[in-house]
């Protein structure tokens, strides 16, 4: 799947601007972004629910369309809810029958984790069994790329490792997935390949250890023990300074340096040098303002 | 498509409210208002077609307000990505309809034929059942037109002002010989009225006059029409 330079507005608002983006066969890539940073309109860009108002998005070589037409695609809906008056085993069937080559529905409820409640009504399960009902929904086609927006939504920690664990199984058969999410421990967990999406624009792509980087090396954390912060934020290699009570942590591109000049200044009480965390990689890719070398653009 | 069909009768018919709102209520009507009063053999079959009629309208309309609620709760956008097309799910949907209204048609004309004793030919049974089935498409389109249009909500509120309000301008529940003239001539022109006339020219023993089909079929075009501008404004992109 491709997109090239997609941009939707919905009226004044430009939800997706200028994305380009491909994903190849067999990957599982997370699009990692806050609330309302343009996942789902992404993603609705991709599956032809909208048309991008400039750019273009193609799936498996064509139209969206095209692509959903032929089968080609699952995919669990942000916002959906359960279908009143029809049972587990209706309802996926009825969606697996819709494909070409469907697995088979008992499959389809076994790989989602919910084998046992075909009998049951969908409008009478809880919202963790209902996510996964959308997750067989998703999957009943045996469809080459599923997409999951936000698939873990209001799930407990629980609910949400036995999706996971069903994901990755449907992965491993060499599907494509693509889901959203704005857990980053998620994206790093679950996925070969992490998107980040901010304000509709992708502003990294890579593996969890490519962008740790963007946090800015690592911290270096001490004691203050009384003496003044002047000065600090010169030494070698120190990007930012943040003083919490007695300690004072320092956002540095060369911890040796650092640590080097902390020492020559005898400074160095309670040292500890940690490294980025994706934690904050995410929060310094997707806060630019905040970015010192941005400030002055 | 037929797999979609089956689907929502099967939905449709596990619906609490559509059994008791869509077909118990429309035979108890029908046995409560020809039974109170005097023992007037016309009035039963006449009553037996405009309530079996009103079932059917009813139930036609409802039908709307399964593809609103299916709007609300993203099933309609969810189908949107499976192979199935954007034209099959409203064919099924309108088919839904009109398999939907089956059930009410048919416990009304039994009601009439087996507790009130209506003695009509074979031919006529067959006849007003067949006419009734078809003459309910309109109202179908209306459901459909209401379910694309409006939200779940407003949809609920307005199948049941067009149920009752059409039932009764129509005389569907009272026979419009007892409504003032300027009320009469109105009827004339709803599509209640001339829906229920298919039935009831039957059971007189003769075809349905030029005038009601030429009324259901104007009625037919403004709402099929209605239902084409409501999914093009919002089925698209549900």
């Amino acid at each position: 799947m491709s997109f090239a330079g997609a941009v939707k507005n919905f009226g004044a608002v430009r939800a997706v601007d200028g994305v380009d983006l491909e994903i190849g066969r067999g990957e599982t890539v997370a699009l990692l972004g806050r609330n309302g940073a343009g996942k789902s309109t992404t993603i609705s860009l991709l599956l032809g629910l909208n048309a991008p108002d400039a750019g273009t998005v193609e799936l498996f070589g064509g139209a969206p369309e095209s692509a959903v037409r032929s089968g080609l695609v699952g995919a669990m809906l942000q916002k959906s809810r359960a279908v009143p008056r029809v049972t587990v085993g209706e309802l996926v069937a009825f969606v697996a029958r819709r494909y070409p080559k469907p697995m088979p529905v008992a499959q389809a409820l076994e790989l989602a984790g919910i084998g046992e409640l075909a009998g049951r009504r969908v409008d009478r399960l809880s919202g963790g069994q209902t996510q996964r009902v959308r997750f067989a929904v998703a999957l009943a086609g045996n469809p080459s790329l599923i997409v999951l927006d936000e698939p873990t939504a209001a799930l407990d920690v629980e609910a949400r490792h036995a999706f996971w664990q069903s994901m990755r199984a449907f992965a491993r058969r060499g599907h494509t997935v693509l889901f959203s999410t704005h857990y980053l421990e998620e994206a790093d967990a679950h996925a070969d390949r992490i998107v980040v999406i901010d304000r509709g624009r992708i502003v990294a792509d890579g593996t969890g250890e490519q962008l740790k980087p963007a946090a800015g090396g690592s911290l270096v954390s001490f004691d203050l023990a009384g003496r003044a912060t002047e000065g600090l934020a010169q030494l070698p290699g120190v990007r930012s300074l943040e003083v919490r009570g007695d300690r004072a942590l320092l956002r540095t591109d060369d911890s040796d340096a650092t640590v080097r000049a902390l020492a020559d200044l005898d400074a160095i009480h309670g040292l500890e040098v940690t490294p980025a965390s994706l934690d904050d990689a995410f929060l310094a890719l997707t806060a630019p303002e905040l970015e010192p070398e941005l400030e002055t653009v | 498509m037929l797999d979609y069909l089956r689907l929502e009768v099967r939905r449709t018919l596990r619906d609490v409210g559509f059994v008791i709102g869509g077909i118990a209520m429309p035979v108890m009507m029908y046995l409560l208002f020809t039974n109170l009063g005097g023992d007037d053999s016309g009035y039963k079959a006449t009553a037996m077609v405009g309530m079996a009629a009103y079932g059917a309208v009813g139930s036609a309309l409802n039908t709307g307000g399964g593809v609103a609620e299916d709007r609300a709760i993203g099933w309609l956008r969810q189908l949107r990505v499976t192979p199935m097309t954007p034209r099959q799910v409203v064919l099924g949907r309108a088919l839904t309809g009109s398999v939907t209204v089956l059930p009410a048609i048919v416990a009304v004309l039994a009601a009439g034929g087996l507790v009130n004793g209506v003695r009509l030919d074979a031919w006529q049974w067959a006849a007003i059942a067949l006419l009734l089935w078809l003459g309910s498409i309109p109202f179908t389109l209306l459901g459909l037109g209401n379910g694309y249009g409006l939200t779940s909500q407003t949809t609920g509120v307005a199948n049941m002002a067009c149920t009752m309000g059409l039932a009764v301008l129509g005389g569907l529940w009272f026979p419009i010989s007892l409504f003032p003239g300027w009320l009469r001539a109105i009827s004339h022109y709803t599509p209640t009225n001339r829906f229920a006339e298919l039935g009831t020219s039957v059971a007189d023993g003769h075809a349905p006059a030029l005038g009601a089909i030429a009324v259901l079929t104007a009625w037919l075009l403004a709402f099929g029409s209605y239902a084409v501008l409501a999914y093009r404004r919002t089925g698209r992109t549900v």
